[in-house]
């Protein structure tokens, strides 16, 4: 290795393009070093402020992503409860429309009932007092025929019959009426 | 032509001479971009808005996507070493990209390759020790039984060589490849035959092996603290 590494160097005496002498492991050493060095610096300047900065404002959009995703299930919970409550109000609706056109119906048949008992009561009330009044006139009637009979039959008494024929008439009439009743 | 990397200065640790070599200086340029680079990133962070504007969302879609490929690759489970890997990519990245700039690429230095390939190398152990308990680790180099034990501690030693050296092997590659050509190319045609061939060795290939050299690390790491292919 040394005479490899004598004879790398003699020729090319101003430097070298491989060699394994302490020479070398100085430079790896240096290189080494260097290497540490830089990580330091540019990890602790560079790498890790930045990754820092996007995972965080990572970390805020996640947040705001779960944020938005919460606010959007809660809307969905709430616009369900609101469709829930439309739907029980468009129930109760049906259910007072329901009640009311059965109440109205109700009324209506009250009112046709009432409406019928009066008109039934109206009508007995006019057939009673039609009979009233045909019994009043059949009764004035009656009496004014008897009235008439009587003039005319008295007069003609008076001009035709004697005292004798017109003393049995008036039995006979008596008789009749003794035997047939006055009509109701 | 030189593909060879130039030495700049020396100095010596513990009677060993260390060399200060054109790679190490490239990597420091490289390493200032960067860190500028995070600089106004860092400074900017403070004006970050919710809703993003150009420049901020093109830092945000670049470390999300980063973040997003580490956690595919390697796992929810390892995805805070998603800095190291991105590190690494960034600089392999600009590394392999840079000799579209005359650079010559840190990446086609061994060395660094190697340093990169180790550390991944201790994150795998280190993680998968952390991950699993050390038995529980220690049985997953026994797998399919104890036997294998030398093959597989074999493996795990060839991992490093074999990360580093097809990033190496490959970046060099195009670096003489680019070198050759601007060598050969008449001086008139400079400007135009290099083009679609730096389109291909520095920018799909640089692009490529960047990707290569993280995807099998963070698998390999995925793997290791998880014990899931």
């Amino acid at each position: 290795m040394e005479y490899f590494n004598a004879l790398l160097l003699s020729s090319v005496p101003e430097g070298r393009m491989i060699a394994l002498d302490m020479q070398t492991v100085g430079n790896i050493l240096i290189q080494l070093f260097n290497a540490v060095l830089l990580c330091a610096i540019l990890t602790f300047l560079l790498y890790k402020p930045v990754l820092k900065f996007v995972q965080g404002r990572r970390a805020r959009i996640e947040g705001q992503l779960t944020q938005a995703a919460d606010d959007v299930a809660k809307a969905q919970e709430l616009k369900a409860q609101y469709e829930k409550q439309l739907a029980d109000i468009q129930v109760e609706r049906g259910e007072i429309l329901e009640a009311a056109h059965k109440l109205a119906l109700e009324k209506t048949n009250e009112m046709l009932s009432e409406a019928k008992r009066e008109v039934s009561a109206i009508r007995e009330k006019a057939s009673a007092d039609i009979q009233n009044e045909r019994e009043q006139i059949n009764a004035a009637l009656r009496l004014h025929i008897i009235e008439v009979g009587s003039l005319m039959a008295g007069k003609f008494v008076t001009h035709s019959i004697d005292d004798a024929t017109q003393s049995r008439l008036f039995a006979e009439t008596l008789a009749e009426l003794e035997e047939t009743a006055w009509p109701e | 032509m030189d593909f060879n990397i130039q030495n700049i200065w020396t100095f010596e640790v513990g009677g060993v001479e260390v060399w200060i070599t054109r790679t190490i200086v490239n990597t420091w340029i490289i390493m200032a971009l960067l860190i500028l680079f995070a600089l106004v990133v860092r400074v900017k962070l403070g004006g970050f808005t919710e809703v993003p504007g150009k420049f901020q969302n093109v830092i945000e879609a670049m470390i999300e996507a980063f973040d997003g490929f580490v956690r595919g690759t390697a796992g929810d489970k390892v995805s805070y070493i998603g800095g190291w890997f991105f590190t690494v990519f960034s600089f392999i990245l600009v590394s392999n990209l840079s000799g579209m700039f005359g650079v010559r690429p840190p990446t086609a230095d061994w060395a660094t390759t190697f340093a990169l390939a180790f550390a991944t190398f201790m994150l795998i152990h280190v993680l998968g020790i952390r991950h699993r308990g050390a038995g529980g680790y220690f049985k997953s180099l026994c797998e399919p039984m104890l036997p294998f034990l030398p093959l597989n501690i074999i493996g795990e030693l060839a991992r490093p060589v074999s990360l580093s050296f097809r990033l190496f092997g490959n970046i060099l590659a195009s670096l003489i490849l680019m070198s050759m050509l601007y060598s050969l190319a008449p001086v008139f045609l400079l400007f135009v035959i290099p083009i679609p061939l730096h389109g291909f060795f520095d920018l799909f290939a640089g692009v490529l092996q960047t990707f290569i050299f993280c995807i099998l690390s963070m698998t390999f790491i995925g793997i290791a603290a998880t014990g899931e292919m």
